[in-house]
């Protein structure tokens, strides 16, 4: 079993309290039922006809289905041939989904499920494979897939949102202290250092009591000479300031190193998870939102440094702190020992409620809070239609609103803080108190004796309490952040790149440009297919033009081609080699991409121009831009090629920007080049000036363009027209338009009438 | 006339719609010479769930549009509260046994009239208060929790629940 699909049961079993597959005895009875024939995939309808929550199967295999339904003597199984099935429905609610299966016309249901959406892409995907059938394409599943698909189908919206939830929290502790490693001379110092400061901090009361027993009493009662109580007494003196002459420095050298230590390792993990998200597949960056990655290496290794740097030393101090007192004072005195430390641990678990208290609060005042950042998001990108509809005042009395709740809730984390601080200490005061209580008796002689010197060193030790009982209180939540934020940076570490090269792979040099896709297949989920056997051949220096219906797989054959995915079937070939056999880096740098919304990096027009070819001089872009119908836009701009165009190049308009990103890839010079609605968000002019500036890119290089205005395809040596997956029709433009009833010809008729 | 006919409905204006419930477990919607299986979309499902509902066959085009059941005769009207209860079915909460935050996502642990259910939110996926009070709770997966009135559960899932009411 692949840890994927480890991952996927351990999900299903702890957040979704269901089966994590079909049940073993079931699956043979169905099995049986189907003379041996294996179950494909099976899906989980968890609702009943009146809607309660039950468990019934629908398995699917070669030939035919299965309904299973408990019933007290064990599985009702009922299966359908595959044959009957004429037709599939599904009605989707709010959170109730009805799949029905029909057979022939005006006969009852073949089998009627009902479901709740965590169960809808099991379903779907079974659906789709009865559809396909019923269509007259038959779908090839893979026997014993069947448990991964429908665990995947199950979990990945849990997956998608949480990172990896497989991670035990101590595990992930100690992975997050390996990073300490290679630092290990600077943390054992900085680990000394610190602990220097926690036993320094112990001498002075204890001197103090020392002193006053040892020294002053004794030379106020006469039984020690004055000459020998001052010298004594210097000693003291001495070593109290020896003390904090060693304290100071070893504070000092404890924040620096441990500071640099967290900086060290938070730039280690950032340029560690920057590497990896370069390498990982597209793939990944569609399950994952963008503002989520960024955190991920910036706030999150913020967090990272934070707890390194002080939240370890801080614990693990502050637990040596406590048992170092504790242990000093029962030492010189059991009796009031045990009333200075027994308190202690209800104090950590009143700090520790109050910071579960405190977090309730925030995620009040959290929630309060994005209603307010809803509003200014709102608002604020769409100020031209508040103006424009005179909805000023009511934006102003919605914002007024909201903020006067999210400070009322602010105003209750105060209340909260503000009241347990003074009252947690003043039972860390009534400690005090009560060592006097119990101490001034024996003071004046009733009890066991007490010197007074042990109870100074007491009152002293007393004040020593407060700021580890708070760190070990707020322990929990600390650690708590800390490993949310190292589970959301070790998930992407642990993601592997879906796009590997093999051991040795091959180095077309150079690229002609000859592309075979043979009967390639491909799915984004492994079962509802985007590319349904698809086949053609092209030459180095074709130009073909991709038309048909959105959603038909023209992005996908490109995306392909580019090897930002692996086929699912069949093989893509480059010049005659298998695609996945080639150095995906080298193959890449042969490859160009125009797309529809260029994306221009923050930086000069210069750097973007040369983004793909940084050596390149300065006479060959000004020779890419001027090819490009660039150069003359960009001289008059104040600081021609050295202009910044801002964020996503936000500076030009769209047209400036699609000829930047032709001038990067004339620069480029690559073999195989991809334009996708190069044209299509620009105007009549603008469109002119860049279609002549396409002409001048694509010659001499295979070129693949998708374009819905078909106008612009007329040049193109051949034209596929892609239709649910398929090739439907390829030839010239002349030879498409003259097939009577062709999807091309009836798309071209289309656009003319719209023109 | 609170009915009209959708854009994809070819049918004559002449008679009434009325719908049925056949063998083959769809409902079936017949207006003039035409008929379709349908389902049921509630346009405002929290604001007039009762009213305004759209009638789609199974290529989602809308074949006909009811303003007002009451328009339908009482067999119709039989006929479309059953598929509206499906159509609209969520889940409701009776009780809030445990809420836990985890890395990234927030875990309920509820009784609902349909039984026991543990679903998980995003972090920042917060309760939505509907129109007419009460909170509704969507998943990852998108299946929704209604809470008819949180101020009327039981003490535990009002202090579970407090943070995210108002």
């Amino acid at each position: 079993m692949s840890t994927q699909q480890q991952l996927d049961d351990h999900i299903i079993e702890r957040y979704t309290a269901q089966p994590t597959r079909l049940p073993a005895e079931l699956r043979r009875q169905i099995e049986h039922a189907w003379q041996g024939a294996p179950v494909q995939l099976y899906a989980l309808a968890d609702l009943d006809q009146s809607l309660r929550l039950t468990v019934a199967w629908l398995a699917l295999g070669p030939r035919h289905i299965a309904v299973a339904q408990r019933e007290s003597t064990g599985w009702h199984v009922r299966s359908v041939e595959r044959s009957r099935i004429e037709a599939i429905r599904e009605a989707p609610g709010l959170s109730a989904n009805t799949l029905t299966i029909l057979g022939a016309s005006g006969e009852p249901a073949l089998a009627l499920l009902r479901y709740t959406h965590r169960q809808r892409r099991a379903f779907e995907n079974i659906r789709f494979v009865l559809e396909e059938q019923i269509q007259g394409h038959e779908r090839e599943l893979v026997d014993g897939d069947a448990d991964r698909l429908y665990a995947e189908s199950v979990a990945r919206p849990i997956r998608d949102a949480q990172a990896l939830v497989s991670g035990r929290q101590t595990a992930v502790i100690r992975r997050l202290l390996g990073y300490l490693k290679p630092y290990r001379r600077q943390l054992t110092l900085g680990m000394a250092a610190a602990t220097v400061i926690t036993l320094v901090s112990l001498v002075p009361p204890y001197l103090a009591g020392h002193l006053i027993d040892r020294v002053v009493r004794p030379a106020q009662a006469g039984t020690l000479s004055l000459v020998q109580a001052a010298k004594v007494a210097w000693l003291a003196v001495a070593a109290m300031a020896l003390v904090y002459l060693v304290r100071q420095p070893a504070v000092h050298v404890r924040l620096r190193l441990m500071s640099i230590i967290g900086e060290w390792v938070a730039r280690d993990l950032r340029s560690e998870l920057y590497e990896h998200i370069q390498r990982l597949s597209l793939a990944f960056f569609s399950r994952k939102r963008t503002g989520s990655l960024i955190t991920r290496v910036s706030a999150d290794t913020d967090r990272l440094w934070d707890f390194l740097a002080f939240g370890v030393v801080d614990v693990s101090l502050s637990l040596v702190m406590l048992a170092g007192l504790g242990t000093v004072l029962l030492t010189l005195d059991w009796r009031l020992g045990l009333v200075m430390t027994l308190p202690v641990p209800v104090f950590c678990w009143l700090i520790y409620r109050h910071s579960e208290e405190i977090t309730r609060l925030f995620i009040r005042a959290w929630r309060k809070w994005s209603r307010v950042t809803d509003v200014l998001s709102d608002t604020i990108p769409g100020i031209r239609v508040v103006k424009a509809f005179n909805q000023e005042q009511r934006e102003i009395e919605r914002f007024g609103e909201r903020n006067e709740d999210v400070t009322a809730e602010f105003n209750r984390i105060h209340a909260s803080w503000t009241r347990f601080w003074p009252l947690l200490m003043l039972g860390v005061h009534m400690m005090t108190v009560a060592v006097w209580v119990f101490a001034v008796p024996r003071l004046l002689g009733s009890g066991a004796q007490l010197p007074v010197g042990t109870f100074v060193s007491f009152l002293l030790y007393t004040t020593m309490f407060g700021a580890p009982i708070e760190v070990i209180g707020q322990m929990a939540r600390t650690i708590n952040r800390a490993t949310t934020s190292a589970h959301r940076v070790f998930e992407v570490l642990d993601t592997e790149p879906e796009i590997r090269d093999v051991a040795e792979p091959v180095r077309l040099e150079p690229v002609h440009g000859r592309v075979t896709f043979e009967h390639v297949t491909f799915g984004y989920d492994g079962v509802r297919q985007v590319l349904r056997g698809v086949s053609f051949d092209v030459t180095p220096g074709e130009l073909i033009g991709l038309v048909g219906p959105s959603g038909g797989g023209k992005t996908t054959i490109v995306n392909l081609i580019a090897r930002f995915y692996d086929v699912s079937g069949g093989t893509i070939r480059i010049d005659g080699v298998d695609l996945r056999r080639l150095d995906t880096g080298h193959y890449r740098r042969q490859i160009g991409m125009v797309l529809q919304d260029p994306y221009l990096f923050h930086g000069t027009v210069l750097e973007n121009i040369r983004y793909g070819s940084q050596e390149a001089p300065l006479n060959q872009v000004v020779a890419a831009a001027q090819a490009a119908n660039a150069h003359d836009f960009i001289t008059k701009l104040q600081h021609g090629y050295d202009t910044v165009v801002g964020e996503r190049g936000h500076t030009l308009s769209g047209g400036e920007r699609q000829r930047v990103s032709i001038a990067r890839a004339i620069l480029h010079d690559p073999r195989i080049l991809i334009l996708d609605e190069a044209t299509s968000s620009v105007d009549t002019e603008t469109e002119r000036e860049i279609q002549q500036a396409l002409e001048r890119l694509v010659a001499g290089r295979t070129v693949f363009a998708i374009a819905h205005r078909l106008s612009t395809l007329r040049k193109a040596s051949r034209l596929f027209v892609i239709e649910d997956g398929r090739l439907i029709e390829h030839g010239t433009h002349a030879e498409l338009l003259a097939k009577p009833e062709g999807q091309y010809r009836h798309l071209y008729e289309l656009q003319l009438q719209l023109q | 006339m609170t009915l009209t006919l959708g854009k994809s409905a070819t049918a004559t204006r002449g008679g009434a719609l009325s719908l049925e419930w056949r063998a083959d477990g769809s409902l079936w919607a017949m207006w003039g010479e035409e008929e379709r299986a349908v389902s049921v979309r509630r346009c405002f499902p929290w604001t007039e769930p009762a009213r305004h509902l759209s009638l789609r066959d199974t290529d989602e085009e809308e074949f006909a549009f009811v303003r007002d059941p009451a328009d339908l005769d009482q067999r119709s009207r039989a006929a479309l509260e059953r598929a509206l209860a499906v159509a609209g079915f969520v889940f409701e909460v009776t009780q809030v046994l445990e809420i836990e935050e985890e890395v990234e996502i927030r875990r309920w642990r509820v009784e609902t009239q349909q039984g026991p259910r543990t679903f998980q939110t995003r972090l920042d996926d917060w309760p939505r208060t509907l129109p007419h009070g009460g909170l509704l709770i969507r998943d990852l997966a998108g299946d929704l929790y209604h809470l008819v009135a949180p101020e009327r559960l039981d003490r535990e899932s009002r202090e579970l629940l407090w943070a995210f009411v108002d």
